[in-house]
Protein backbone atom coordinates (compact mmCIF):
# COMPACT_ATOMS: atom_id res chain seq x y z
CA UNK A 1 0.00 0.00 0.00
CA UNK A 2 1.57 3.40 -0.87
CA UNK A 3 0.58 6.77 0.48
CA UNK A 4 -2.42 8.36 -1.86
CA UNK A 5 -3.78 4.31 -1.30
CA UNK A 6 -3.59 4.83 2.68
CA UNK A 7 -5.00 8.39 2.03
CA UNK A 8 -8.29 7.35 -0.37
CA UNK A 9 -9.12 4.40 2.54
CA UNK A 10 -8.00 6.87 5.84
CA UNK A 11 -11.75 7.70 6.54
CA UNK A 12 -12.73 4.17 6.91
CA UNK A 13 -9.57 3.94 8.88
CA UNK A 14 -10.73 7.03 11.17
CA UNK A 15 -14.69 5.12 11.12
CA UNK A 16 -12.60 1.92 12.99
CA UNK A 17 -12.25 -0.50 10.25
CA UNK A 18 -8.46 -0.87 9.80
CA UNK A 19 -6.94 -3.30 8.18
CA UNK A 20 -3.63 -5.05 8.87
CA UNK A 21 -2.44 -3.34 5.48
CA UNK A 22 -3.26 -0.10 6.24
CA UNK A 23 -1.69 -0.55 9.82
CA UNK A 24 1.68 -2.00 8.17
CA UNK A 25 1.57 0.94 6.12
CA UNK A 26 1.10 3.36 8.71
CA UNK A 27 4.02 1.76 10.81
CA UNK A 28 6.39 2.17 7.94
CA UNK A 29 5.11 5.97 7.24
CA UNK A 30 5.62 8.79 9.43
CA UNK A 31 3.87 11.06 6.85
CA UNK A 32 1.03 8.80 7.02
CA UNK A 33 1.08 8.37 10.83
CA UNK A 34 1.40 12.73 10.80
CA UNK A 35 -1.77 12.56 9.12
CA UNK A 36 -3.41 10.25 10.52
CA UNK A 37 -2.52 11.85 14.68
CA UNK A 38 -3.99 15.31 12.96
CA UNK A 39 -7.10 13.99 11.27
CA UNK A 40 -7.77 12.51 14.96
CA UNK A 41 -6.84 15.85 16.99
CA UNK A 42 -8.85 17.75 14.45
CA UNK A 43 -12.65 15.58 14.79
CA UNK A 44 -11.22 15.32 19.17
CA UNK A 45 -10.96 19.03 19.32
CA UNK A 46 -14.32 19.61 17.32
CA UNK A 47 -16.49 19.26 20.40
CA UNK A 48 -14.52 22.18 22.27
CA UNK A 49 -16.35 24.25 19.51
CA UNK A 50 -19.74 23.13 21.13
CA UNK A 51 -19.99 26.20 23.03
CA UNK A 52 -22.80 28.04 24.16
CA UNK A 53 -23.63 31.82 23.07
CA UNK A 54 -26.22 34.00 24.19
CA UNK A 55 -28.55 35.52 21.64
CA UNK A 56 -29.75 38.75 21.16
CA UNK A 57 -33.09 39.51 23.51
CA UNK A 58 -34.27 40.95 20.07
CA UNK A 59 -34.90 37.32 18.70
CA UNK A 60 -37.68 36.86 21.60
CA UNK A 61 -39.40 39.93 20.83
CA UNK A 62 -39.71 39.71 17.32
CA UNK A 63 -40.68 36.20 17.91
CA UNK A 64 -43.34 37.14 20.12
CA UNK A 65 -44.60 39.90 18.26
CA UNK A 66 -44.90 37.62 15.27
CA UNK A 67 -46.46 34.77 17.20
CA UNK A 68 -49.33 37.35 18.67
CA UNK A 69 -49.56 38.12 14.43
CA UNK A 70 -50.01 34.52 13.38
CA UNK A 71 -52.86 34.09 16.09
CA UNK A 72 -50.54 31.29 18.11
CA UNK A 73 -50.65 33.55 21.26
CA UNK A 74 -54.23 33.71 22.15
CA UNK A 75 -54.08 35.70 25.19
CA UNK A 76 -53.97 39.39 25.80
CA UNK A 77 -50.18 41.05 25.29
CA UNK A 78 -48.91 41.25 28.88
CA UNK A 79 -45.34 43.54 29.73
CA UNK A 80 -42.39 41.59 27.80
CA UNK A 81 -40.43 39.96 31.00
CA UNK A 82 -37.65 38.22 28.68
CA UNK A 83 -35.49 35.93 30.45
CA UNK A 84 -32.47 37.90 32.74
CA UNK A 85 -35.07 40.67 33.08
CA UNK A 86 -36.49 39.24 36.19
CA UNK A 87 -33.97 39.82 38.51
CA UNK A 88 -34.06 43.12 37.57
CA UNK A 89 -34.55 45.53 40.09
CA UNK A 90 -37.84 47.58 40.00
CA UNK A 91 -37.40 50.21 43.09
CA UNK A 92 -37.45 53.18 40.92
CA UNK A 93 -37.17 54.17 37.01
CA UNK A 94 -34.70 56.44 35.61
CA UNK A 95 -36.59 59.54 34.90
CA UNK A 96 -34.88 59.56 31.65
CA UNK A 97 -35.83 56.43 30.90
CA UNK A 98 -39.20 56.81 31.85
CA UNK A 99 -39.48 60.16 29.79
CA UNK A 100 -37.91 58.51 26.33
CA UNK A 101 -40.70 55.68 27.34
CA UNK A 102 -43.83 58.20 27.77
CA UNK A 103 -42.63 60.04 24.68
CA UNK A 104 -42.65 57.18 22.24
CA UNK A 105 -46.42 56.34 23.87
CA UNK A 106 -47.55 59.42 23.12
CA UNK A 107 -46.66 59.87 20.21
CA UNK A 108 -47.41 56.26 18.89
CA UNK A 109 -51.07 56.51 20.61
CA UNK A 110 -51.97 60.54 20.06
CA UNK A 111 -55.44 60.79 18.88
CA UNK A 112 -56.16 62.87 16.13
CA UNK A 113 -56.25 66.46 15.61
CA UNK A 114 -59.27 68.15 15.19
CA UNK A 115 -59.74 69.88 11.47
CA UNK A 116 -57.15 67.53 10.12
CA UNK A 117 -57.99 65.77 7.48
CA UNK A 118 -55.31 63.13 6.84
CA UNK A 119 -56.11 59.68 6.84
CA UNK A 120 -55.81 58.15 10.56
CA UNK A 121 -52.78 55.91 9.06
CA UNK A 122 -51.05 59.11 8.41
CA UNK A 123 -51.87 60.99 11.84
CA UNK A 124 -50.75 58.08 13.77
CA UNK A 125 -47.33 57.17 11.42
CA UNK A 126 -44.57 58.99 13.50
CA UNK A 127 -43.86 56.40 16.17
CA UNK A 128 -40.90 57.86 17.96
CA UNK A 129 -38.04 60.26 17.16
CA UNK A 130 -35.25 58.24 15.44
CA UNK A 131 -32.89 57.03 18.45
CA UNK A 132 -29.27 58.35 16.96
CA UNK A 133 -26.62 55.15 17.51
CA UNK A 134 -25.20 57.32 20.56
CA UNK A 135 -27.74 59.54 22.18
CA UNK A 136 -26.45 61.88 24.82
CA UNK A 137 -28.74 59.76 27.46
CA UNK A 138 -26.88 56.68 26.18
CA UNK A 139 -23.78 59.03 27.08
CA UNK A 140 -24.90 60.20 30.37
CA UNK A 141 -25.54 55.91 31.21
CA UNK A 142 -22.30 55.13 29.93
CA UNK A 143 -20.10 57.98 32.24
CA UNK A 144 -22.40 56.68 34.93
CA UNK A 145 -21.12 52.86 34.89
CA UNK A 146 -17.54 54.18 33.38
CA UNK A 147 -15.82 53.39 36.91
CA UNK A 148 -17.04 49.64 36.74
CA UNK A 149 -15.08 46.68 35.49
CA UNK A 150 -14.60 46.72 31.36
CA UNK A 151 -16.23 44.24 31.16
CA UNK A 152 -19.65 45.13 32.67
CA UNK A 153 -19.11 48.69 30.88
CA UNK A 154 -18.51 46.54 27.75
CA UNK A 155 -21.97 44.53 28.29
CA UNK A 156 -23.68 47.98 29.05
CA UNK A 157 -22.74 49.46 25.61
CA UNK A 158 -23.48 46.36 24.02
CA UNK A 159 -27.29 46.17 25.92
CA UNK A 160 -27.49 49.94 24.78
CA UNK A 161 -26.54 48.98 21.55
CA UNK A 162 -29.22 46.35 21.41
CA UNK A 163 -31.60 48.10 22.39
CA UNK A 164 -31.05 51.16 20.13
CA UNK A 165 -31.10 48.85 16.99
CA UNK A 166 -34.12 46.87 18.11
CA UNK A 167 -36.08 50.68 18.77
CA UNK A 168 -34.81 51.25 15.33
CA UNK A 169 -36.34 48.24 13.59
CA UNK A 170 -39.39 48.54 15.63
CA UNK A 171 -39.87 52.35 14.30
CA UNK A 172 -39.30 50.83 10.93
CA UNK A 173 -42.20 48.00 11.02
CA UNK A 174 -44.17 51.06 12.37
CA UNK A 175 -43.72 53.13 9.52
CA UNK A 176 -44.35 50.68 7.27
CA UNK A 177 -47.39 50.05 8.90
CA UNK A 178 -48.82 52.61 11.36
CA UNK A 179 -52.23 50.45 12.60
CA UNK A 180 -50.49 47.20 13.65
CA UNK A 181 -51.26 46.68 16.98
CA UNK A 182 -48.45 44.08 16.94
CA UNK A 183 -45.87 47.04 15.45
CA UNK A 184 -46.60 49.62 18.10
CA UNK A 185 -46.26 46.74 20.72
CA UNK A 186 -42.91 45.63 19.43
CA UNK A 187 -42.09 49.86 19.65
CA UNK A 188 -43.20 49.96 23.21
CA UNK A 189 -40.88 47.16 23.86
CA UNK A 190 -38.20 48.20 22.76
CA UNK A 191 -38.51 51.28 24.62
CA UNK A 192 -39.06 49.03 28.14
CA UNK A 193 -35.89 47.73 27.26
CA UNK A 194 -33.80 50.46 27.07
CA UNK A 195 -35.64 52.02 29.91
CA UNK A 196 -34.42 48.69 32.05
CA UNK A 197 -30.79 48.76 30.93
CA UNK A 198 -30.94 52.70 32.30
CA UNK A 199 -32.20 51.11 35.25
CA UNK A 200 -30.19 48.72 35.72
CA UNK A 201 -27.01 50.82 35.72
CA UNK A 202 -28.29 54.06 38.03
CA UNK A 203 -29.45 51.36 40.26
CA UNK A 204 -25.83 49.18 40.26
CA UNK A 205 -24.54 52.37 40.62
CA UNK A 206 -26.83 53.81 43.97
CA UNK A 207 -26.09 50.43 45.24
CA UNK A 208 -22.01 51.08 45.17
CA UNK A 209 -22.32 54.64 46.53
CA UNK A 210 -24.43 52.52 49.66
CA UNK B 1 -25.32 22.51 31.69
CA UNK B 2 -27.79 22.48 28.71
CA UNK B 3 -30.77 25.10 28.56
CA UNK B 4 -33.72 22.20 29.32
CA UNK B 5 -31.66 21.43 32.79
CA UNK B 6 -31.50 24.77 33.94
CA UNK B 7 -34.03 25.04 37.07
CA UNK B 8 -37.12 25.90 35.19
CA UNK B 9 -39.30 29.33 36.38
CA UNK B 10 -42.67 29.37 37.88
CA UNK B 11 -41.87 25.22 38.43
CA UNK B 12 -43.40 25.04 34.80
CA UNK B 13 -42.45 21.84 33.30
CA UNK B 14 -41.24 21.69 29.89
CA UNK B 15 -44.10 18.87 29.48
CA UNK B 16 -47.08 21.41 30.96
CA UNK B 17 -45.28 24.75 29.21
CA UNK B 18 -45.58 22.36 25.61
CA UNK B 19 -49.35 21.76 26.56
CA UNK B 20 -49.90 25.42 27.54
CA UNK B 21 -48.40 26.44 24.14
CA UNK B 22 -50.51 24.44 22.19
CA UNK B 23 -53.53 26.50 23.87
CA UNK B 24 -51.61 29.88 23.06
CA UNK B 25 -50.27 30.51 26.59
CA UNK B 26 -47.41 33.49 25.89
CA UNK B 27 -45.49 32.31 29.38
CA UNK B 28 -45.02 29.20 28.02
CA UNK B 29 -43.95 30.06 24.61
CA UNK B 30 -41.59 32.05 26.29
CA UNK B 31 -40.22 29.28 28.21
CA UNK B 32 -39.98 26.92 26.05
CA UNK B 33 -37.66 29.53 24.05
CA UNK B 34 -35.78 30.47 27.25
CA UNK B 35 -34.97 27.29 28.00
CA UNK B 36 -33.83 26.02 24.21
CA UNK B 37 -32.57 29.05 22.75
CA UNK B 38 -28.84 29.35 23.61
CA UNK B 39 -28.56 25.68 22.13
CA UNK B 40 -30.53 26.36 19.22
CA UNK B 41 -28.83 29.82 18.82
CA UNK B 42 -25.30 28.74 19.14
CA UNK B 43 -25.65 25.83 16.53
CA UNK B 44 -27.19 28.21 14.19
CA UNK B 45 -23.94 29.95 14.77
CA UNK B 46 -21.40 27.46 13.85
CA UNK B 47 -23.59 26.22 11.12
CA UNK B 48 -23.39 29.58 9.54
CA UNK B 49 -19.93 31.95 10.75
CA UNK B 50 -22.41 34.59 11.00
CA UNK B 51 -24.18 36.60 13.99
CA UNK B 52 -26.89 38.33 11.92
CA UNK B 53 -27.74 35.26 10.00
CA UNK B 54 -27.61 33.07 13.25
CA UNK B 55 -30.52 35.25 14.98
CA UNK B 56 -32.40 34.96 11.99
CA UNK B 57 -32.47 31.21 11.42
CA UNK B 58 -33.16 30.80 15.39
CA UNK B 59 -36.02 32.61 15.15
CA UNK B 60 -36.97 30.86 12.20
CA UNK B 61 -36.42 27.50 13.94
CA UNK B 62 -38.94 28.82 16.54
CA UNK B 63 -41.50 30.40 14.45
CA UNK B 64 -41.58 26.65 12.56
CA UNK B 65 -41.28 24.55 15.76
CA UNK B 66 -43.70 26.56 17.31
CA UNK B 67 -46.00 26.71 14.36
CA UNK B 68 -46.48 22.99 14.56
CA UNK B 69 -46.22 22.39 18.44
CA UNK B 70 -49.64 21.31 17.84
CA UNK B 71 -48.82 17.94 16.55
CA UNK B 72 -45.83 17.33 18.99
CA UNK B 73 -47.14 14.26 20.55
CA UNK B 74 -43.63 13.33 22.50
CA UNK B 75 -42.64 10.23 20.47
CA UNK B 76 -38.71 11.82 20.86
CA UNK B 77 -37.54 14.24 23.11
CA UNK B 78 -38.56 17.96 22.53
CA UNK B 79 -35.52 19.24 22.40
CA UNK B 80 -34.29 16.54 19.69
CA UNK B 81 -37.22 17.53 17.83
CA UNK B 82 -36.59 21.21 18.01
CA UNK B 83 -32.70 20.02 17.48
CA UNK B 84 -33.18 18.55 14.02
CA UNK B 85 -35.89 21.77 13.17
CA UNK B 86 -33.04 24.08 13.64
CA UNK B 87 -30.83 21.96 11.26
CA UNK B 88 -33.41 21.77 8.39
CA UNK B 89 -33.98 25.57 8.98
CA UNK B 90 -30.27 26.36 8.52
CA UNK B 91 -30.34 23.72 5.05
CA UNK B 92 -33.17 25.39 3.41
CA UNK B 93 -31.71 28.57 4.21
CA UNK B 94 -28.40 27.70 2.79
CA UNK B 95 -30.58 25.63 -0.32
CA UNK B 96 -32.11 28.84 -0.74
CA UNK B 97 -28.71 30.83 -1.23
CA UNK B 98 -27.44 28.05 -3.05
CA UNK B 99 -24.78 27.10 -1.30
CA UNK B 100 -23.82 23.57 -2.26
CA UNK B 101 -24.49 21.65 0.73
CA UNK B 102 -21.94 18.87 -0.23
CA UNK B 103 -18.87 20.24 -1.69
CA UNK B 104 -18.53 20.49 -5.26
CA UNK B 105 -14.92 17.39 -5.55
CA UNK B 106 -13.76 19.27 -8.90
CA UNK B 107 -12.62 22.25 -6.99
CA UNK B 108 -10.64 20.21 -4.85
CA UNK B 109 -10.19 17.31 -5.80
CA UNK B 110 -6.10 17.84 -7.32
CA UNK B 111 -5.19 19.34 -4.22
CA UNK B 112 -6.48 17.08 -1.36
CA UNK B 113 -4.98 14.00 -3.26
CA UNK B 114 -1.21 15.57 -3.25
CA UNK B 115 -1.95 16.33 0.71
CA UNK B 116 -0.11 13.02 1.88
CA UNK B 117 2.93 13.15 -0.92
CA UNK B 118 3.27 16.95 0.25
CA UNK B 119 3.62 15.75 3.66
CA UNK B 120 6.86 13.84 2.94
CA UNK B 121 10.03 14.37 4.77
CA UNK B 122 7.53 17.04 6.56
CA UNK B 123 7.04 15.32 9.76
CA UNK B 124 7.61 18.22 12.00
CA UNK B 125 4.61 20.26 10.70
CA UNK B 126 2.16 17.83 12.41
CA UNK B 127 0.10 20.48 14.49
CA UNK B 128 1.86 19.08 17.48
CA UNK B 129 -0.82 17.59 19.92
CA UNK B 130 -3.05 20.50 20.37
CA UNK B 131 -5.24 23.03 18.67
CA UNK B 132 -5.78 26.08 20.39
CA UNK B 133 -9.89 26.65 20.07
CA UNK B 134 -10.50 30.02 18.53
CA UNK B 135 -7.95 29.18 15.62
CA UNK B 136 -10.06 25.66 14.93
CA UNK B 137 -13.06 28.08 15.32
CA UNK B 138 -11.86 30.10 12.60
CA UNK B 139 -10.63 27.88 10.16
CA UNK B 140 -14.03 26.19 10.89
CA UNK B 141 -15.33 29.34 9.48
CA UNK B 142 -13.23 28.95 6.63
CA UNK B 143 -14.57 26.55 5.78
CA UNK B 144 -16.56 26.54 2.05
CA UNK B 145 -19.95 25.96 3.38
CA UNK B 146 -20.52 22.43 2.26
CA UNK B 147 -17.59 21.34 3.95
CA UNK B 148 -18.33 23.23 7.52
CA UNK B 149 -22.06 21.79 7.11
CA UNK B 150 -20.76 18.58 7.48
CA UNK B 151 -17.66 18.67 9.78
CA UNK B 152 -20.07 20.40 12.14
CA UNK B 153 -23.20 18.39 11.86
CA UNK B 154 -20.24 15.20 12.36
CA UNK B 155 -17.97 16.29 14.40
CA UNK B 156 -18.91 18.92 16.57
CA UNK B 157 -22.96 17.95 17.00
CA UNK B 158 -22.57 14.41 16.84
CA UNK B 159 -24.67 13.75 14.14
CA UNK B 160 -23.90 9.97 12.60
CA UNK B 161 -23.35 9.47 8.62
CA UNK B 162 -26.88 7.98 8.39
CA UNK B 163 -28.84 10.89 9.93
CA UNK B 164 -26.20 13.56 7.91
CA UNK B 165 -26.89 11.83 4.26
CA UNK B 166 -30.70 11.32 5.35
CA UNK B 167 -30.60 15.43 6.29
CA UNK B 168 -29.22 16.74 3.48
CA UNK B 169 -29.96 14.04 0.85
CA UNK B 170 -26.64 12.22 -0.07
CA UNK B 171 -25.57 8.64 0.04
CA UNK B 172 -23.74 7.81 3.59
CA UNK B 173 -20.57 7.08 1.83
CA UNK B 174 -20.18 10.84 0.30
CA UNK B 175 -20.98 11.89 3.41
CA UNK B 176 -17.99 9.78 4.67
CA UNK B 177 -16.19 10.94 2.09
CA UNK B 178 -17.05 15.13 2.83
CA UNK B 179 -16.02 14.58 6.18
CA UNK B 180 -12.81 13.28 5.28
CA UNK B 181 -12.35 16.01 3.04
CA UNK B 182 -13.19 18.74 5.50
CA UNK B 183 -11.06 17.45 8.15
CA UNK B 184 -8.13 17.65 5.84
CA UNK B 185 -9.23 20.84 4.52
CA UNK B 186 -8.94 22.15 8.36
CA UNK B 187 -5.79 20.64 8.90
CA UNK B 188 -4.21 22.47 6.05
CA UNK B 189 -5.74 25.97 7.17
CA UNK B 190 -4.39 25.32 10.57
CA UNK B 191 -0.96 25.09 9.35
CA UNK B 192 -1.10 27.76 7.05
CA UNK B 193 -2.37 29.60 9.86
CA UNK B 194 0.74 27.91 12.11
CA UNK B 195 3.30 28.74 9.51
CA UNK B 196 2.13 32.00 9.32
CA UNK B 197 2.22 32.84 13.21
CA UNK B 198 6.20 31.45 12.40
CA UNK B 199 7.00 33.75 9.75
CA UNK B 200 6.07 36.67 11.43
CA UNK B 201 8.04 35.44 14.76
CA UNK B 202 11.25 35.49 12.55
Amino acid sequence: MNCLQFENALSDYLEGAATSEQQAHLNSCSACSGLLADLSLISSEASSLRTIDEPSVRIWNSLEAQLRKEGLIREPSRPSQPGFFHRWRTAWLVPVAAALLIAAGVKLYQPAKIGDNQPIAKQRTPAAPVVPAVSAEDKDVMNTVASRPPAQVAAYRNDLAQANSFIRDAQEAVKNDPNDIYSQQMLMNAYEQKQMVYRLAVDQNNEDEQ
Amino acid sequence: MTDAKRPQRNKLSEQDAIERAKQGDAEAFQLLYDLHKRRVYSLCLRMTGNTASAEDLTQEAFLQLFRKIGTFRGESAFSTWLHRMAVNVVLMQLRKKNLPLVPIDETTEGEEEGTVRKELGAADSRLAGSIDRLHLQRAVDELPPGYRTIFVLHDVEGYEHNEIAAMIGCSIGNSKSQLHKARIKLRDLLRANRAEKVAKRS
